[in-house]
């Protein structure tokens, strides 16, 4: 059976503005008490990863650099968030670095390879970009060089 | 309807305890295979996948969504119930706690989702025979009680797993008020109904609220 496999669902689908609120009110309620559970910021973490924003995003990072800290049992739901959350900044050293720590742990953990083939292929692209950039610069320059040694050449005659 | 109009997307969700074999049963229907308990782990958060399918004579195309059994995902999974035409609870007929946690997810159902959203009660582990905990009357009658279809599988052995997907999706395509698009209904927006109970965060949207938008779009 054909399947298609864009794995890892969460880098693409993100909450609605009324679902992302529910949890973050959720959180400030929580704040405002004075203590906020690990669930209620995982949530509201979880949801700001999903965004499609920039700014939710570093958010949702923090956050959950926070409760990868503070919880070791959450450590791996953090781990897969953290490196979809560097994926979707565009962060992909980091993306693949997170990620890296999940795959060690689970090596058989197929949203992570999915995710891990989805941050390889992002970092080839921007790869053959940089090489494209480098090749051009490097035309550029070499053309500007030869002009200036013409030109030096030219100038004593 | 018009007998030939293009073929409805899908999407179906899997639910169930934490370890039945939401995932086995996704992976033994999509890619035919078997991951040994080992390999496989726990879903984290949602997981998904597309495939299409031919379903008497009409293609059409499923995106079924596996949402991890783990606790402490239940609050946020629900955002996932949105849209979905047909939902698979499962359970593992060897391990009792996982049938007698049926009644909660159902009522996360009626939460969450339109009743005329199909469902169906898969008994997993069918190869676990000789430890089975649940019998097969129970599973049926729960699904009589509850107005589901009822078939009892093995993502192990290959053992019902293509059928129950099948039939969900016969009945689904029998029930075209969900996914028929010129169904007008009323689409109020979702509203944010905060809660003041901790853990327990209604991230609902209207049952019928049909996203087309989401999901496969390839």
């Amino acid at each position: 059976m054909p399947t298609d496999l864009p794995y890892a669902a969460d880098a693409e689908v993100s909450l609605s503005y009324d679902e992302l609120e529910v949890l973050r009110l959720q959180y400030m309620r929580e704040e405002g008490a004075g203590h906020v559970t690990t669930q209620t910021k995982f949530n509201y973490a979880w949801g700001l990863v999903k965004s499609p924003q920039r700014d939710h995003q570093v958010h949702g990072v923090r956050l959950l650099q926070d409760i990868y800290r503070a919880e070791p049992a959450r450590r791996r739901e953090c781990l897969y968030y953290l490196a979809l959350g560097h994926y979707k900044m565009g962060n992909y050293e980091d993306a693949k670095k997170f990620n890296g720590l999940l795959v060690d742990k689970e090596p058989g953990n197929l949203q992570a390879q999915s995710l891990g083939t989805l941050i390889d292929n992002s970092m080839a692209r921007e790869g053959y970009i940089g090489m494209a950039l480098a090749g051009s610069a490097a035309a550029i320059g070499t053309i500007l060089i030869a002009g200036l040694i013409r030109r030096a050449v030219r100038k004593p005659e | 309807m018009a007998g030939s109009e293009a073929p409805p997307n899908l999407k179906l969700l899997l639910i169930g305890n934490s370890s039945v074999g939401k995932s086995s049963l996704l992976m033994r229907f999509t890619d035919a295979q078997f991951l040994p308990e080992d390999e496989s782990s726990a879903t984290i958060g949602v997981d998904f996948r597309v495939c299409k399918l031919e379903v008497g004579g009409r293609r059409v195309k499923l995106s079924i969504w596996d949402t991890a059994g783990q606790e402490r995902f239940r609050t946020i999974t629900s955002s996932y119930y949105r849209g979905a035409q047909g939902i698979i609870v499962a359970y593992d007929i060897s391990n009792r706690e996982t049938f007698d946690a049926l009644p909660r997810w159902f009522t996360e159902l009626e939460t969450y989702v339109s009743p005329s959203v199909v469902k169906m009660l898969v008994g997993n582990k069918l190869d676990k025979e000789f430890s089975r905990a649940v019998t097969e009357d129970e599973g049926r009658k729960f699904a009589e009680r509850t107005g589901c279809l009822f078939v009892e599988a093995s993502a192990k052995t290959n053992i019902g797993v293509r059928e129950a997907f099948m039939e969900l999706v016969e009945k689904i395509l029998d029930t075209p008020a969900l996914w028929a698009p010129a169904a007008p209904r009323v689409t109020s927006t979702t509203t944010a109904k905060p809660q003041a109970m901790p853990g327990s965060i209604d991230l609902s949207a209207t049952p019928a609220d049909q996203d087309q938008s989401q999901g496969c779009g390839c």
